[in-house]
């Protein structure tokens, strides 16, 4: 249904994007993963007409949008990462002016209002001033105002940033929802991992504008198939036991967050005993091991040396 | 464009403190600073010559509208100056003067220029009783009456161009400074009317509303007029509140200064946007502003009439400014009585600025904030 193809945007001296390719079918929930400043947003910019790529094309149903936006931008709904709502409008009167500003008018106006309101859990809420809400309200009103003229396709940049739990999992179970009622394809962005696992069909990791890969999760997780991932803690840190393992040739990749260490090793050879004769040898304590099924996070430090968060 | 111009009607009545503030202080500027003209400027006057010998010079400084000279002891003079009851004393010599002042403002370099003018003035009368009573057939006083009458008469001719001209100007204190501090107030009002575009566009509502089927010229139209409703009705309320509140006498010229402030209007929407275009972000913005509207303000005649300016640099430069054309506009219909007729020149320099600004102020914004 859409195609992005080689999209590259180059700010100035910076590419921040560079050929990065995607696209999605009709009903899909796609996910775009990336840590901040790997390009998500501009990446959805360029699909959304909202900036020219330098190069590359967005073709929607074969046709380009570059030069014809209209016909993509009808059935698109964008949840932008920022909230762009008029703080001192209550919740209802964003949804009138956004409305009114897609030639909803009169009884069609009001019903959607009423529907939107009711989809985004905020119909007890629709006289307060936005100014007033919670990150999470203004966080659900965003998606609402998207949702307006009812899109058949919607693209949302990290809808979830910076907002509490229960919040977070009632946008997700909306999202879902969407998906399989009214059945909206979705472009979604994050740098969660947990919740491109739990929405998408399939997902796309970028990192400093290039998507480093694609596929479903079990496409993407078999990556890590022929790997074991294993978490330790020590009891003290010791600077010794890192080199060891960093010097260890058997161990792939070792990193060190907040005195866990984390490293990667190929499934067949016995790791365990090599990690406790290390151990041994450099006086370290281990107080737990642990060996891990592979997550998106793990793939995401294989493929690039770095957590997706810090 | 309805829908964008009853967004920012609903949101200015939840917010209309900044400008309800900004019309009260501009009312209480004007006021102050109108009553302050108003009162004569003292400068007292003293000579070691005698005063038959300058008391033709006395006479003619006199005449001014703005200054109050008095005669005194030198003592006195140089008492009063330094205890800052007066800006500045001045001694009068043969074909010279001096200033005595303890320290240097506005008011000081414009009495100077005042004195120096009438010097020069006298100057070459007495050079022209001087040649004249050469003939012998001529008396001193025959010259005198002459000279007195050609004074007293102005050609008639001379009368359409006084506004510019060097001759008689009237200089309107009160009115000046109302007139001078609503159309810079107003700059504020509508500058930060326009500026939410620039916050529209970095809170991503102005992406929303391009991706929705509203054309990008309504936007900006329903941006501008909004704007421009503000800034209109904010010097109206202004003017309408010092005519029936105050008492202040337009000469019953309110309908007249009503029409002739919408060219003023139209040009500051559009320097506006100029100045929004070329800023980069809000702050940028708030830093560039007052920089702008403040010397706007000085250069085109707002802050201290334009007739006493005798610099050439900054008369040149006040051709370029829209308030120079604003208060030309009211002064003149107001206190001169000119028709609309003899006010089309201003009025098509604003409506020429207000167009080329906002070409290229749109312009800059979309090349600038979309790519
Ligand atoms: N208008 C711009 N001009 C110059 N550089 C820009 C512009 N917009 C984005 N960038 C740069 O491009 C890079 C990618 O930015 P982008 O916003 O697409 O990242 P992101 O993946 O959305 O990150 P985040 O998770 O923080 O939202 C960043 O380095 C950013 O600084
Ligand atoms: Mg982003």
């Amino acid at each position: 249904m859409l195609e992005a193809v080689e999209l590259t945007k180059q700010f100035k001296q910076h590419k921040a994007v560079n050929k990065a390719s995607l696209f999605l079918e009709r009903g899909e929930i796609v996910g775009l993963l990336g840590p901040n400043g790997a390009g998500k947003s501009t990446t959805i910019a360029m699909i959304s007409t909202l900036i020219p790529p330098t190069s590359g094309d967005v073709r929607f149903n074969n046709e380009s949008v570059i030069k014809h936006p209209h016909k993509l931008r009808n059935v698109l709904g964008v949840v932008p990462q920022e909230i762009a709502l008029y703080s001192d409008l209550s919740a209802k009167e964003n949804l009138q002016f956004f409305g009114k500003i897609y030639r909803l008018s009169g009884m069609e106006l009001k019903t959607r209002i009423e529907e939107v309101l009711e989809i985004v859990g905020l119909t007890d809420r629709q006289n307060d001033l936005v100014k007033h809400f919670s990150g999470g309200m203004k966080r659900r009103l965003n998606i609402g105002v998207a949702l307006l003229h009812e899109p058949k396709f919607i693209i949302m940049d990290e809808p979830t940033v910076g907002i509490d739990p229960q919040s977070r999992n009632y946008i997700l179970e909306t999202v879902k929802r969407l998906n399989e009622e009214k059945k909206m394809t979705v472009l979604y962005t994050s740098h969660y991992m947990e919740e491109v696992e739990f929405l998408c069909d399939r997902i796309y990791i970028m990192d400093q504008g290039h998507i480093i890969v694609s596929g479903t999760k079990e496409e993407i997780k078999n990556i890590l198939s022929s790997e074991d991932t294993i978490q330790i803690k020590v009891e003290r840190a010791n600077e010794s036991f890192i080199q060891a393992l960093h010097q260890n040739p058997i161990i792939s990749r070792v990193t060190v967050q907040d005195g866990l260490i984390t490293i990667l090793a190929p499934k067949e050879v016995n790791l365990l005993s090599t990690l406790f004769k290390l151990a041994d040898e450099t006086k370290t304590v281990l107080t737990s091991v642990e060996i891990k099924t592979p997550t998106l996070e793990d793939v995401f430090l294989h493929l690039t040396g770095r957590a997706l968060r810090d | 464009m309805m829908g964008v111009l009853s967004a920012k009607f609903r949101l200015f009545i939840r917010k209309p403190w900044m400008f309800l503030i900004t019309s009260v202080i501009c009312i209480v500027f004007a006021l102050l600073i109108g009553e302050a003209n108003k009162k004569e400027i003292r400068v007292p006057v003293y000579s070691d010559l005698s005063k038959k010998e300058v008391t033709d010079l006395f006479h003619s400084l006199q005449q001014s509208d703005l200054f109050t000279f008095e005669w005194m002891d030198e003592d006195d003079v140089h008492k009063l100056v330094s205890e800052g009851k007066v800006v500045a004393g001045v001694k009068l010599e043969k074909d010279d003067f001096r200033l005595i002042v303890s320290s240097k403002t506005a008011n000081v370099y414009l009495i100077g220029q005042y004195v120096q003018k009438v010097y020069t003035k006298e100057m070459q009368t007495k050079k022209i009783i001087e040649s004249a009573t050469k003939n012998p057939n001529i008396s001193v006083e025959n010259v005198k009456d002459a000279l007195h009458d050609a004074k007293t008469h102005p050609i008639f001719t001379l009368e359409k161009k006084r506004f510019r001209g060097e001759e008689t100007v009237i200089i309107d204190g009160q009115l000046q400074s109302i007139f001078g501090f609503s159309l810079f107030f107003v700059i504020y009002t509508i500058a930060y009317n326009v500026l939410y575009i620039l916050i529209e566009k970095r809170e991503g509502i102005w992406n929303r509303m391009i991706l929705s089927p509203i054309k990008k010229w309504e936007i900006y139209a329903g941006n501008l007029i909004y704007s421009f409703i503000m800034g209109y009705i904010q010097v109206a309320l202004i003017l309408v509140v010092f005519r029936f509140a105050i008492g202040i006498d337009f000469h019953g010229k309110l309908l007249t200064i009503f029409l002739l402030l919408i060219p003023y209007v139209f040009a500051i929407v559009a320097l506006s946007i100029f100045i929004t275009g070329i800023a980069k972000n809000v702050q940028q913005f708030n830093a560039i502003l007052p920089l702008i509207a403040v010397s706007m303000a000085m250069i085109g005649g707002a802050y201290w009439p334009l007739e006493i300016v005798s610099s050439n640099v900054l008369l040149t430069l006040s051709k370029f400014v829209p308030v120079t054309y604003g208060m030309e506009l009211l002064k003149r219909a107001v206190i001169y009585g000119d028709s609309f007729t003899d006010l089309l020149y201003p009025i098509s320099i604003l409506c020429f600025m207000g167009v080329v600004l906002a070409g290229l102020g749109i312009n800059i914004m979309e090349r600038r904030h979309v790519a």
